[in-house]
């Protein structure tokens, strides 16, 4: 059989020297001229045109013209980058044009792997892609906002509404109870150690996402939350330079103020609630008053992105550059970020067998006043006139029992140098790679990737005195935090890459070390001289408080050292296999070593010989992967055990520090791992009008690290240990069609995608089925909530079983009816059901009635659709998610808004009262808990649901000899409107207001304390905005 | 060219030596400490720091705070106080039951065992370190501290932590077992404190820290429980079970006395301050009286251990005991109180009351200065506090209406708590004019309070542990910090106590030196309870006699007049009840003397209502409450069978 296949490659070997042999002695060299197009007319630059069988080639110019020596009936070959190649054979012609059709299926794509690159048709693993320009489609300063709703199991979620936040990534769910469930990001071949907001979307030339195990284990030890590989930029061998210029700028609008009461709206709370005088006529309240706080406050904020480009190659180099600038500021008056970033990207050939490059991606960003809250401004009451008499603002307005800093717009552009909050990051990620084809054996080569990355962030913040506080002698205050990252990496790798007749063979082998390391030095002062100092120098802090925190000194250094294998093979585009090894040492292990393995096969049925009479359908394969990986989930030091520190004053100035055993050391700790299989079916039909994949997985974690609590009694409070499993099950769908392709001028396409993630907790530590404190609950999400949940509001002719329910709440009808109310099973096997019960019988609300409430969506995903009549399109991005619940924090009582007591103002709710018998909200007259509604949580709850279109664009592109002639080749207008409009959200039909979350748990609330901070919630952020964008796109 | 390819290629190739170097995968924290730094000089010494700033965790937290006060004679739950970390300690028909769950004595079982490992690691590793003994015997003072608390609130609790009988452990071992009471006290609370009675110095080693006096009051206090809980004379059951030797109370009653009087013969740098008052006024914090207090500070927000000054969260290390014991003055009406940075006033959160009794216990108050030392007896209007400074201006508002529609200016006495009943007091229907449903009396312009009117929403505000902050109080114009932390250091044991211990073991029974018989012992305190430095009603906050120390009246002979011949376990408990109101000693001084139920079985208040409603409330205090329930977290956390851990529990839970 060898001997066989042997003789059939050295056949065909010298048959095709001799055909050579032949051209080159009849061949009549000739030169032939012409221009390639595309369907619309377009000139392509840059497609390659070749003689089959001759030697070199050319490419286009920037007028898509070509020039080459070709003899009369050879084979002219032009290819392009998504587009089929065509083969033309010339008859004698001088100027030959050729028109090249779009190539829809997308199957020779190539998508970016890991460790190495694969054609879209071969790939076995999960892998989901995304172009640089169809990112773009989003106009945001941020990868992961323009990410969102994009692909299917990838869930963006939105952790902060202020500029330059980015949004929380979750690949195909959680899985993880205490350690990070973010996936590992990769830029340009290096895992990447910066901030994600630090990457400007302008220079991202793909995305590619590894979904499951048999993709990501050869990230092995970081591969289990997924993998986001992003390719820059990179020039083109024997292009032109090509210039871009890619611009925005924008104005942007609330898209909706906080629903809040105006002051007569307030002033009929507190006549029935009681609690409040209607009109507190000792503070500044003024009967008739309806000052709008937020008016007050907010502007129109603005936004651009400037961006100007270049790339182009010569016969062995290739070069992209680029400079950009992004600044989005806020409604709120002085918030806002803006970022400088440099990318450039360096390929060059020297000789047949040596390549180096060198790509670098540098930004400087600063965030300004992001901590301006707007708490007070919602909290005002709105009886208030913030003026004096003489038309001059109050400084400090007063309301019945709370006094505060009068909060307005322009007092806070007044402040100067009296408040800011500044951060500035500067980092810079630059990755270096030498190659070098191993002279004789064919397809063999090494390559080096070098990574060096460092990345600087300073954060300061100065309140000056009195500064928003009801004490006009308040203390200033200065802080300030420098925090520097480092990391490099090192790769060695091996590939063999080599086509056996109908055999293709794909060999990496790797080996690779890395440290990273991060500290952090932090210092605060009270009473600072001099607002002009800032926080530069809190060493002239006039108060003895000047604090270096131990707390808040940071440092971590980190090694890991790994090899990997990994086997490609390939029989005709049919039948493909991949196989993967990884080995990881890690020093926060103590250098314990673990292997990954990962197995997928593809079988493409499309390909076989029983479906070819199907000739609509393109391809049609199947896929099905194991992989194991883990999580590295283990942070530094963390088996070595911690001393607790205690700080402590022996009289009002003897310091001291004491400390005491707080965790013991465990060497035994050890990562997460998961399991993941997953069965996949890529398809495309009729020539890629129709394409899609469809996907299955099963996610197995264990070794969950916990804090698990040791009995107090062993005098330590805790031990970090691999305890508890999860589990994630999940369906993806995506699909993509032209629906009408070029007719009549006409195009439309749209793009579908639709997941869902099942996530569920198996076990828990010491097999308990329950962590009521971190809402843990075997056989539920990890993202649940435990508490009381509303059904509705007592009526009047309830009220037998209330007085059962709710004994003593005297208050009488329109407080929140909960779900509960009667003896449950839980009850009968704790022993609580007094004698004569049983049950089912109805009994006084307990805290047997909290509920567990899962706020994981039951669906999710998005859509693209784009409409094309010769030059205009209009494109639209949505994302939509249904079921789940929805936290808004305004509503509930750690906002102190929905107090119904008057207290302060409130969200503008629709209440009981005797002549309006609803079920929305409790009657501001009823009992009062913790100075909220009884059971006021209940009422932050909201259906998840919703449709959110995320932009809307409507663009132009020249066409014409006009722009031959000033050197223009592409130029494109678009306006784009940002968040228009919001569709099937209670939430948002209820308040107005964007239906995403804008806060973690712990944050934007007056009470901070009441949901975990890995539970995102609406509080009361900078809000969401509508933006109005215009934008030109020129390439020249 | 091709060479030069060929020694490019062998550069890059080096690069694989420079690169396997092991130090990859080393690791070396730079910015925390592990366990391993225990075994230096300077680790030890920051254990015992460490040991200092625990008292944090539990004095002055409001929480356990309120399982040692809330169901006593003292406090019950307040307006905003029903939930289960208050209403089920009060045991009324309301209250839901008191469990594993929900006891809030599990503050001490929290922060107890992680103390004494620690004590033990400093006493272990202090020896080998050569560290001097007195420092030791701080370690050791501690380890019995939190035993003997441990001992009164549950009963026998492990003296083994996994490693052995006191000794510093560090597996993380998930069982149990409790000793008897009788072992815990001869084996851990008798040895150590009676080693640091025998090494701490007389003198403190630096502010605050531990001496001999301390040590002895609280070996002398040791002595006395022990002794009562030997005698068990109403039949209290303990747990574990173990036999009791009545017959050796006696023996115990001697001990506690003599030590106690040894402490008062040999005072050193300790005694009593001059009036009552004296001791409890927050520019006189950390003074003579004081003789162990968790620290705290107002200059240093890092030291100080808390959240900030501004704004305080409501837990540990935070010393917010006034917040729970303060109702919420400011809802009085016409603003005419606001929340204020000062000693009579704080954050107010309503969530313990005093009961309806508790003026009354405080008998003889035209001589007893203790009623006026102890609670806000005036509020005074203060809106002024927050204008003054430009910008701040209210116009039109120096007089506001108080009661009998007549108008009273800034720091005019707006609110009134009498001690006793009033004839002259008319009470309004519901809130009144006060919005309060305090009383009036005629010709007068402020409101008034009597112990009928006393409700779970209006009731005596504690003015001896009131906010102080002294670097706020000096501004006259602003409310300084009223929502923050008291940054003051909370008393745990006072001087004044010696006193009590010795006389109450007089009373069971202990020989008496001469002079120091169980009255003698009593009339030095109530002497100096007679010494008045202010009038009544005086404005506390702002009173240049209080700092200046001139006497506003000398009762003492009358008090000592009034002291009856025949000193009783009852009359101790009242005077107690009188000297160390609020302090978070009552819970224990009715346990240990077994009287809780008697003393506190019932007790009267307006409930929420305003206006003369004074309601009785019984409630049910059982025998087995006497011990506190094993918090379920531990019990939880134990790896045992089900039949040992329910063994593990006190009965009753």
């Amino acid at each position: 059989m060898r001997k066989l296949k042997k003789l059939g490659t050295w056949s065909r070997t010298f048959l095709l020297l001799s055909v050579l042999c032949f051209f080159a002695v009849l061949a009549q060299a000739q030169t032939v001229k012409g221009v390639v197009r595309d369907q619309n007319g377009d000139a392509i630059i840059g497609a390659t045109v070749k003689v089959l069988g001759g030697k070199g080639g050319t490419v286009t110019d920037s007028k898509g013209q070509y020039s080459i020596e070709a003899p009369t009936g050879s084979i002219l070959s032009v290819s392009y980058i998504g587009y089929l190649t065509k083969q033309v054979r010339l008859r004698g012609e001088n100027v030959v044009d050729i028109v090249l059709m779009e190539d829809n299926t997308t199957l020779k794509d190539v998508v970016v792997i890991g460790y190495g690159t694969q054609r879209k048709e071969s790939v076995t693993g999960s892998v989901a892609s995304m172009k640089g320009d169809v990112l773009r489609d989003v106009p945001t300063g941020d990868v992961t906002s323009a990410l969102q709703g994009r692909i299917a199991g990838v869930q963006m979620t939105q952790t902060s509404s202020k500029p330059g936040a980015s949004q929380q990534i979750r690949i195909r769910g959680t899985r993880s109870l205490s350690a990070s469930n973010d996936p590992l990001i990769v830029l340009d071949g290096i895992p990447f150690a910066g901030s994600i907001s630090d990457i400007d979307p302008g220079s991202i030339k793909s995305m590619d996402i590894l979904k499951d195990a048999s993709a990501t284990a050869i990230y092995g030890s970081r591969g289990a939350n997924g993998v986001i590989m992003i390719t820059t930029n990179k020039g083109t061998k024997n292009t032109n330079a090509q210039f871009k210029y890619n611009m925005y700028v924008g104005t942007k609008t609330n898209f909706a103020d906080y629903p809040m009461m105006n002051g007569d709206q307030l002033k009929k709370v507190r006549e029935i609630s009681g609690a409040y005088q209607p009109v507190f006529t000792n503070g500044d309240e003024v009967e008739g008053t309806n000052t709008n706080w937020q008016d007050l406050l907010f502007e129109n904020g603005f936004t651009t992105n400037q961006e100007i480009s270049v790339t182009g190659g010569t016969e062995t180099g290739a070069y992209n550059m680029g400079l950009s600038y992004f600044k989005d500021d806020a409604t709120i008056p002085t918030q806002g970020f803006k970022r400088y970033s440099m990318h450039a990207a360096i390929d060059q050939e020297i000789g047949k067998i040596f390549k180096f490059g060198l790509s670098t991606n540098t930004n400087y960003s600063v965030t300004n006043n992001a901590n301006l809250g707007i708490g007070n401004v919602l909290s005002a009451s709105p009886l208030i006139n913030p003026y004096n008499a003489d038309g001059s603002l109050k400084g400090v307005v007063h309301m019945e029992k709370d006094n505060q800093w009068t909060y307005t717009g322009d007092r806070i552009k007044g402040l100067g140098d009296s408040y800011k909050d500044q951060t500035t990051g500067f980092g810079t990620y630059n990755n270096f790679y030498g190659e070098i084809m191993c002279p004789g054996v064919e397809g063999l080569k090494y390559r080096l990737n070098l990574g060096l990355n460092y990345r600087h962030q300073k954060s300061g913040s100065h309140t000056g005195t009195g500064v928003f506080s009801d004490s006009p002698t308040s203390n200033s205050s200065s802080n300030n935090t420098n925090a520097t990252t480092w990391n490099w990496a090192i790769e060695h790798m091996l590939t063999y890459d080599k086509t056996f007749g109908d055999h293709t063979i794909n060999f990496v082998a790797l080996y690779s070390a890395e440290k990273s390391h991060y500290d952090s030095q932090n210092m605060s002062g009270l009473k600072i001289p001099s607002d002009q100092l800032l926080w530069y120098n809190i060493g002239q802090a006039e108060s003895t408080t000047i604090n270096p925190d131990p707390k808040y000194q940071g440092y971590k250094e980190s090694g890991l050292e790994s090899i990997m294998g990994r086997i490609m093979y390939n029989y005709k585009d049919k039948y493909m296999a991949s196989f993967t090894l990884r080995r990881d040492k890690s020093s926060r292990l103590g250098g314990k070593a673990h292997t990954y393995p990962a197995v997928s096969l593809g079988w493409d049925i499309a390909k076989e010989k029983f479906m070819e009479s199907a000739s609509w359908l393109d391809q049609l394969k199947l896929r099905v992967g194991y992989g194991e990986t883990s999580n590295e989930s283990v942070d530094p030091y963390k088996t070595l055990g911690l001393l607790g520190t205690r700080a402590y004053n022996f009289g009002p100035t003897g310091y001291a520090m004491g400390y005491y055993v707080s965790e013991l050391p465990n060497p035994d700790l050890d990562w997460e791992f998961s399991k993941t299989y997953n069965f996949g079916l890529d398809f495309s039909f009729f020539r890629g009008r129709l394409s899609g994949t469809a996907e299955y997985y099963i996610q197995k974690t264990e070794n969950l690290l916990q804090n698990v609590s040791l009995p107090s009694t062993s005098g330590v409070g805790s031990v970090y240990a691999n305890v508890g499993k999860t589990e994630n099950k999940g369906f993806e769908l995506s699909l993509n069609g032209i629906i009408i392709d070029n007719k009549n001028g006409w195009t439309w396409e749209a793009g579908l995608n639709f997941y869902t993630n099942v996530n569920k907790i198996t076990e828990l530590a010491d097999r308990k089925d329950r962590d009521e404190g971190n809402g843990w609950f075997v056989g539920y999400s990890i993202n649940s909530l435990y508490d009381y949940e509303k059904i509705g509001i007592w009526q009047k002719d309830e009220e037998e079983l209330r007085q059962i329910m709710e004994p003593g709440d005297s208050n009488g009808p329109g407080m929140i009816k909960v779900k509960g109310g009667y003896y449950t099973e839980e009850e009968e096997k704790a022993g609580v059901i007094p004698e004569g019960k049983k049950v089912g019988d109805a009994r006084a609300i307990n805290s047997y009635d909290r509920q567990i409430i899962e706020l994981d969506p039951s669906w999710e995903g998005g859509f693209n659709t784009r409409i094309a009549y010769k030059n205009w399109d209009l494109s639209a991005v949505a994302s939509f998610r249904h079921g789940g619940k929805l936290i808004s924090t305004l509503y509930g009582s750690s906002s102190y808004l929905n107090m119904l007591t008057g207290r302060r103002n409130n969200v503008d709710v629709n209440y009981w009262t005797e002549n309006n018998p609803t079920n929305d909200y409790p009657s501001p007259a009823g009992p009062v808990s913790n100075d909220n509604p009884k059971y006021g949580n209940s009422l932050a709850l909201f259906s998840g649901s919703y449709l959110k279109f995320r932009t809307i664009t409507l663009g132009y592109n020249f066409k014409g000899e006009w722009m031959k002639k000033i050197g223009l080749t592409n130029l494109r207008a678009y306006a784009t409107v940002t968040n228009p409009f919001v569709l099937f959200s209670p939430y948002y039909d209820e308040s107005g207001m964007d239906p995403e979350t804008n806060s973690k748990g712990d944050e934007n609330q007056a009470v901070n304390s009441n949901y975990n901070k890995r539970i995102l919630v609406v509080g009361f952020n900078t809000p969401t905005t509508r933006n109005y964008l215009f934008g030109l796109n020129v390439t020249f | 060219m091709k060479s030069k390819i060929f020694l490019a290629g062998a550069a890059m190739m080096m690069g694989i030596g420079f690169t396997s170097c092991d130090n990859v995968l080393d690791e070396t924290p730079r910015n925390i400490f592990t366990p391993e730094y225990f075994k230096t000089e300077a680790g030890v010494q920051g254990g015992l720091t460490s040991l200092y700033a625990n008292l944090r965790n539990t004095q002055g937290q409001a929480y356990y705070w309120n399982a040692l006060e809330t169901g006593t004679d003292e406090y019950t739950y307040g307006e905003s106080g029903e939930d289960e970390n208050f209403m089920v300690l009060d045991f009324t028909p309301a209250s839901a039951l008191l469990k594993s769950t929900n006891c809030r004595a599990d503050v001490f079982w929290g922060s107890a065992f992680s103390d004494i490992n620690t004590a033990s690691g400093v006493i272990e590793n202090g020896e080998a370190a050569g560290i001097d003994k007195s420092l030791l015997a701080e370690a050791r003072f501690f380890r019995a501290f939190d035993y003997f608390t441990l001992v009164q609130l549950y009963g026998g609790v492990p003296l083994d932590l996994g490693a052995g009988e006191l000794k510093f452990n560090t597996s993380s071992t998930r069982t149990s077992v409790r000793n008897t009471v009788a072992e815990v006290y001869t084996k851990a609370i008798f040895p150590d404190f009676e080693e640091a009675v025998a090494s701490l110095p007389d003198a403190p080693r630096t502010t605050g820290a531990v001496t001999k006096t301390a040590a002895r009051l609280f070996l002398a206090k040791a002595y006395l429980t022990y002794a009562w809980w030997l005698e068990n004379p109403n039949n209290i059951p303990t747990y574990p079970e173990c036999t009791r030797d009545a017959g050796q109370a006696k023996s115990y009653f001697q001990k506690a006395y003599d030590i106690a009087v040894e402490a008062i013969n040999n005072p050193g740098s300790y005694g009593l301050t001059e009036t009552f008052m004296d001791a409890f006024y927050g520019p006189n914090d950390r003074n003579k009286e004081m003789v162990l207090y968790a620290d705290h500070t107002a200059q240093d927000e890092y030291y100080n251990g808390g959240v900030g000054y501004g704004w305080g969260n409501g837990w540990a290390p935070d010393n917010f005991v006034n917040w729970i014991a303060h109702w919420n003055y400011t809802t009085m009406n016409n603003g005419l109180l606001i929340r204020d940075g000062r000693q009579s006033y704080g954050r107010p959160w309503t969530r313990c009351a005093t009961t309806g009794d508790v003026p009354h216990k405080f008998n003889d108050q035209s001589i007893d200065y203790r009623f006026e030392g102890t609670f806000v007896t005036a509020f005074r209007a203060n809106w002024y506090h927050n204008g003054g400074a430009a910008g701040f201006e209210k116009t039109g508002d120096t007089e506001r209406v108080a009661a009998n529609g007549m108008k009273i200016k800034n720091g005019d006495i707006a609110l009134m708590f009498k001690g006793e009943s009033d004839p002259n007091v008319k009470v309004p229907n519901g809130k009144g004019d006060s919005g309060l449903g305090a009383g009036t009396i005629d010709g007068k312009p402020y409101f008034v309070f009597t112990p009928e009117l006393i409700s779970r929403r209006c009731y005596l505000n504690i003015w001896k542990s009131g906010y102080y902050n002294e670097t706020t109080i000096a501004d006259e114009t602003s409310v300084g910090m009223p929502n923050g932390a008291n940054p003051r250091p909370w008393n745990i044991a006072r001087f004044s106590e010696l006193y009590f211990i010795a006389a109450e073991a007089a009373v069971k029974g202990a020989t008496t030196q001469s002079g120091m018989s169980a009255r003698d012992l009593i009339n030095v305190v109530r002497a100096r309870a007679g010494k008045w430095r202010l009038a009544p009603y005086a404005d506390k906050d702002y009173n240049v006699d209080l700092a200046e120390g001139k006497l506003y009246a000398d009762h003492s002979a009358e008090m000592v007049a009034a002291t009856p011949e025949n000193i009783t376990i009852e009359y101790i408990l009242d005077e107690r009840f009188r000297e160390f109101f609020g302090e978070g000693l009552r819970w224990f001084d009715l346990v240990r003397t077994q009287t809780w139920e008697k003393m506190a079985g019932t007790y009267h208040i307006c409930d929420k209502n305003y206006g003369n409603v004074s309601e009785t409330f019984t409630r049910s205090i059982k025998p087995h409450h006497y011990l506190r329930p094993i918090p379920q977290g531990q019990i939880d956390a134990l790896q045992m069978t089900k039949e040992e851990k329910a063994a593990y529990q006190n009965p009753g839970y």
